[in-house]
Order: structure tokens, then C-alpha cells, then sequence
């Protein structure tokens, strides 16, 4: 019963995009985190996995209009867009990866324990959470962010600490 | 272990992690490294909205070349809608009129930019600004392959008529003409332009030329010699060859545009830093590359030739990191389409 409600979601959201462009801000939200997630897992920086993301998206906003809706979320089609980009990416940087990240199959479970991920920093009090990001997204030292806060090295390590605290509570066993 | 000990192991084992030298001892903290590796891969929270603004952006370049294909369609309806605010309208208008105003400052700010050599891309070593809007003019020269043009008409006041083009053809027989004399041929032959038969263009019912503004009244063209234009010559376009747009020879020009005008800019969607030469490294050499390239319609970078040199090895630096460069295409009518832009490249030393 989810899965069809997902699905009508879905068709309505292309078809808004279809129709007015600007409304492909929403499809954009509700899939930005897994289309990234997939290049997280096979790119060696988050700049590039970032770089590719964008490019998921501008190719997907460009050919909106040629997408048939066939039953399968609107997800997948995204995901075809990411193989292709990725594999082109590669073949550009004469990079041949080895291994698990030249797979190119989704990993739908690597993808929702980000997307899970994602979510539950969103949740976090906003204290906690302004640490999380600053450390680990914008790659902050204690240093930095304890100035940036106002507060001494030693808070921000405790704050940090029970964000993890908090994290882990909330994804109980799925990372 | 306290709280405070508690804190300082798990942040020792952080800075390992974002060091990338995990700790190989296990820790009292070890329940957080799943944690802390997927928090590692999040995006950042700037990159995801300045993403979700280029692509409102590229939305609102859809939607105008919408709303302008639309208005070609009724021109009449073109007319009404700029300086009326009748409900008639409404869907075409932003609901507030200062929004109307504020909109026609800022794009009257970009053309000025634009107009007094703004560049469509920039780049340091430290820091990258792509400038993304410029204004459209079509490229007059066929410097692309096959690089033909022409254009004829039979002396008609109006110019030529907005339509595409017949197929091409290695033997032309007969010239393109969009109004036909009455008189009856007695050998009746297909009309098409020089060029490779295997050469396709946009094709619709109604012949002439892609790039006219004359989408109202079927016209030849001012010209002469048969085709259609406003030249000499049996093609098609504002030139004297037998092909099609702009050139002398046969095929077709290639269609590349500048951004503007219904014609969006390619965007910057994978720009590494160029890498500075050793040479001007040694002796602190500082300055700007201008290079102007195409970004065809695949999003690829191609004829990058240097506009402004800097030399000491800094202009093929400069060069290797752009071809390197991917766009999301400039489009055109929903369609992409190759787009001619500059990149300036500032190499710094800091």
C-alpha cells in the first residue's frame, strides 16, 4: 500500500515538473540524498560526489519532458542517469576502479542507511547539530568551531559526543 | 572513564578518521565508526541549496523559452502581454508588479555586465566563479564543421521567413523557395541545399530560415540568385553559399549560439583546478588566461583556442584543467544546443 502511495506520489510530482519546470525542486528533494549517497560510495571526495550529483540533476531537469512514467519509481530512472554519468566520469579521468566501486548495481541498503543517516541529523537539537555539520561537512577542528561557537574546546567535545550519543540511539542497529 | 575522557577518546578517534588513519586499536568509542564514516559522506548543506537554486534557474530558463516559443506562436497575444496587467495575463506575470520591476533591474545590471565583458566562466587556484549569463547573438562565422552557409531570396521587401531547411544534397537541383511561382517547371525536381545527404537538421513543415525573426509573413528574403535570405546564393541564411546559415560553402554552419535570448548558458557542472607550471611558479608569476571555447550540446568542452595568453606554461595549464571541465549544456527551445563562451582562468599565488 506504501509502495502505490509512493508511486502516485511520485507521478504526480513528475507530471508537475512536466508541465511546470520549477516544480522540479520537489522531485529534487525528495531524491537529492539517494542520487548522492550512490556517488558518496564510489567517489573518493565529496566534492566530486557532489560535482556528479549536480550533474544527475541538470541532465534529469533537461530531459524531464522524454520520461514515461512505466511503474517504476522515479528514483530508478535517476539511478540510470548516475551509472551513465559515472561510467562516463571515469572513462574521462582513464580511471579503471576496482573492486565494489566499479559496481555500478544500486545498493539500495548503503543508500537508505544514508538517507536514515541524513535524517537523523536533521532531528538533532540545533546545537548538536550545527557541531555534527561544521566537524564532519565542513571538516572543522574542535578549535575552529569552539571560537565560531563561543564556548570552550572542551563543550564542543561534549556536545559532539552525546550528538553520537543521540545518533546512535536513533538509528539503533542499522549502521 | 568519565564523560569528559569519554569525549576526548572519541574525538581523537575523529580526527584519526578525518585524517583518514583510522585507529587500529579498538576503542571504547568503536560504536561510533559507522556513525562517523556515513557522517563523513554527507553532502554539504550549502552544496545542496545552491544546487537546488542553479536548477530553479535552469527551470526558469525552460520556462522562457516556453513562454517565448509560445508568444512566437501568437504573436498577437506577445504584444498584449509585456505592458498589461489584465488578468488575462496573470499566468505570464509575477503576481506583484515591484517583483516585474526588481526583475527588470537586475537583468538590465547582467546585460551591463555583460555588455562590458563579463565572462561566462572564472577560475583561480583557490577559488572558482562561473559567471553563467551572458547575452545571445548568433555566431556569425562558420568556424564550426561542416562549415558551409548561403542565402538567396528574389528581392522581396520582407526578409526571409522562419522555417528549416530541405535536406541536403551532394547535387542541388533545385534552390530552396518558401513562396513558389505559379509557373508550371517542365522538369519538376526536389529542392534541397548543398551539403552531405546524410546531414540532418531540424525538420517541420514550414521551409526557411532557422534563425529569421520574420515568423509572420512567408517571405524569400530580400536577396537575390534564388534560396532564401537576404544575400546572394542559392542557400539558406544571411550569406552568399549554397548551404545553410552563415558561410559560403556547402552544409551547415553549425548552429553554435551565445547564451541569451531564449539560448541558456551552459553551467558549470565539474571544474578541477588547473595546476600551476613550475616555471611560474619559480619566479612568482601571477595573472590571467582568457580562453574561449564551445560547450557542445553533450555538455563537452571543444576548440578551446587562448584569447588572452599569460604564457610561462600557465595557458596549456590553463587549457589541460578546462578540457577537463563538464557544463550541463546551454539549451535552446528545450533542446541543447552548442553554446560559444569564455573561461577566465586567474592563476594566484598565495
Amino acid at each position: 500500500m506504501k509502495t502505490l502511495e509512493r508511486d502516485s506520489d511520485d507521478r504526480q510530482l513528475v507530471e508537475a515538473a512536466q508541465n511546470e519546470p520549477a516544480r522540479f525542486a520537489e522531485l529534487y528533494e525528495q531524491n537529492f540524498v539517494r542520487v548522492y549517497a550512490f556517488f558518496a560510495r564510489r567517489t573518493s571526495t565529496r566534492e566530486e560526489a557532489q560535482d556528479l550529483t549536480g550533474e544527475v540533476f541538470h541532465q534529469a531537469l533537461a530531459s524531464i519532458q522524454s520520461f514515461q512514467w512505466q511503474g517504476t519509481p522515479f528514483v530508478a530512472w535517476l539511478y540510470g542517469i548516475a551509472a551513465n554519468v559515472l561510467s562516463k566520469h571515469w572513462q574521462k579521468l582513464g580511471k579503471h576502479p576496482a573492486g565494489e566501486l566499479r559496481d555500478l548495481s544500486i545498493g539500495g541498503e548503503d543508500i537508505e542507511r544514508s538517507v536514515m543517516l541524513g535524517k537523523a541529523v536533521e532531528s538533532l537539537l540545533p546545537d548538536q547539530r550545527q557541531v555534527i555539520v561544521r566537524r564532519f561537512i565542513d571538516q572543522r577542528s574542535i578549535r575552529e568551531i569552539a571560537e565560531e561557537l563561543g564556548r570552550s574546546e572542551g563543550a564542543v567535545k561534549q556536545l559532539q559526543l552525546r550528538a553520537l550519543e543521540n545518533l546512535r540511539q536513533r538509528l539503533g542497529g542499522t549502521l | 572513564m568519565n564523560r569528559e575522557q569519554q569525549a576526548e577518546e572519541l574525538d581523537r578517534e575523529i580526527d584519526a578518521l578525518m585524517q583518514a588513519m583510522p585507529s587500529c586499536e579498538p576503542s571504547p568509542s568503536a560504536w561510533s565508526r559507522p556513525i562517523t564514516r556515513g557522517l563523513r559522506l554527507l553532502p554539504s548543506e550549502e552544496f545542496r541549496a545552491r544546487l537546488k537554486e542553479d536548477l530553479l534557474e535552469q527551470a526558469e530558463s525552460f520556462e522562457s523559452s516556453q513562454l517565448h516559443a509560445t508568444s512566437e506562436i501568437l504573436p498577437s497575444l506577445r504584444r498584449e502581454s509585456v505592458p498589461s496587467f489584465s488578468t488575462r495575463q496573470i499566468a505570464v506575470l509575477p503576481a506583484d508588479p515591484r517583483s516585474l520591476f526588481l526583475s527588470f533591474l537586475s537583468h538590465a545590471a547582467v546585460v551591463a555586465l555583460i555588455a562590458s565583458g563579463v565572462w561566462v566562466g572564472h577560475v583561480t587556484l583557490v577559488e572558482r566563479r562561473p559567471v553563467s549569463e551572458l547575452t545571445y547573438t548568433p555566431l556569425p562565422a562558420g568556424d564550426t564543421d561542416p562549415a558551409g552557409g548561403g542565402g538567396g531570396g528574389d528581392h522581396n521587401s520582407l526578409r526571409a521567413s522562419r522555417g528549416t531547411p530541405p535536406r541536403f544534397s551532394d547535387d542541388p537541383l533545385a534552390p530552396p523557395a518558401i513562396v513558389v511561382p505559379v509557373e508550371k517547371p517542365r522538369l519538376p525536381a526536389d529542392r534541397s541545399v548543398l551539403g552531405p545527404p546524410d546531414l540532418k537538421l531540424p525538420q517541420s513543415k514550414q521551409l526557411g530560415d532557422l534563425l529569421s525573426p520574420n515568423v509572420i509573413i512567408p517571405s524569400n528574403g530580400t536577396g537575390s540568385l534564388g534560396g532564401i535570405g537576404d544575400r546572394s546564393g542559392p542557400g539558406i541564411g544571411g550569406d552568399r553559399g549554397p548551404g545553410v546559415a552563415s558561410g559560403d560553402g556547402g552544409g551547415y554552419s553549425g548552429g553554435v549560439y551565445h547564451p541569451g535570448n531564449g539560448v541558456s548558458a551552459p553551467r558549470v557542472i565539474y571544474n578541477p583546478d588547473p595546476e600551476y607550471s613550475d616555471e611560474a611558479r619559480r619566479v612568482k608569476y601571477q595573472g590571467n588566461v582568457v580562453l574561449s571555447l564551445i560547450v557542445d550540446p553533450t555538455g563537452n568542452v571543444r576548440q578551446i583556442r587562448v584569447a588572452r595568453s599569460l604564457g610561462m606554461g600557465l595557458d596549456e595549464k590553463a587549457i589541460d584543467a578546462v578540457e577537463r571541465w563538464r557544463f550541463a549544456p546551454g539549451m535552446k527551445d528545450g533542446r541543447p544546443v552548442a553554446v560559444q563562451v569564455n573561461v577566465e582562468v586567474t592563476f594566484r599565488l598565495y
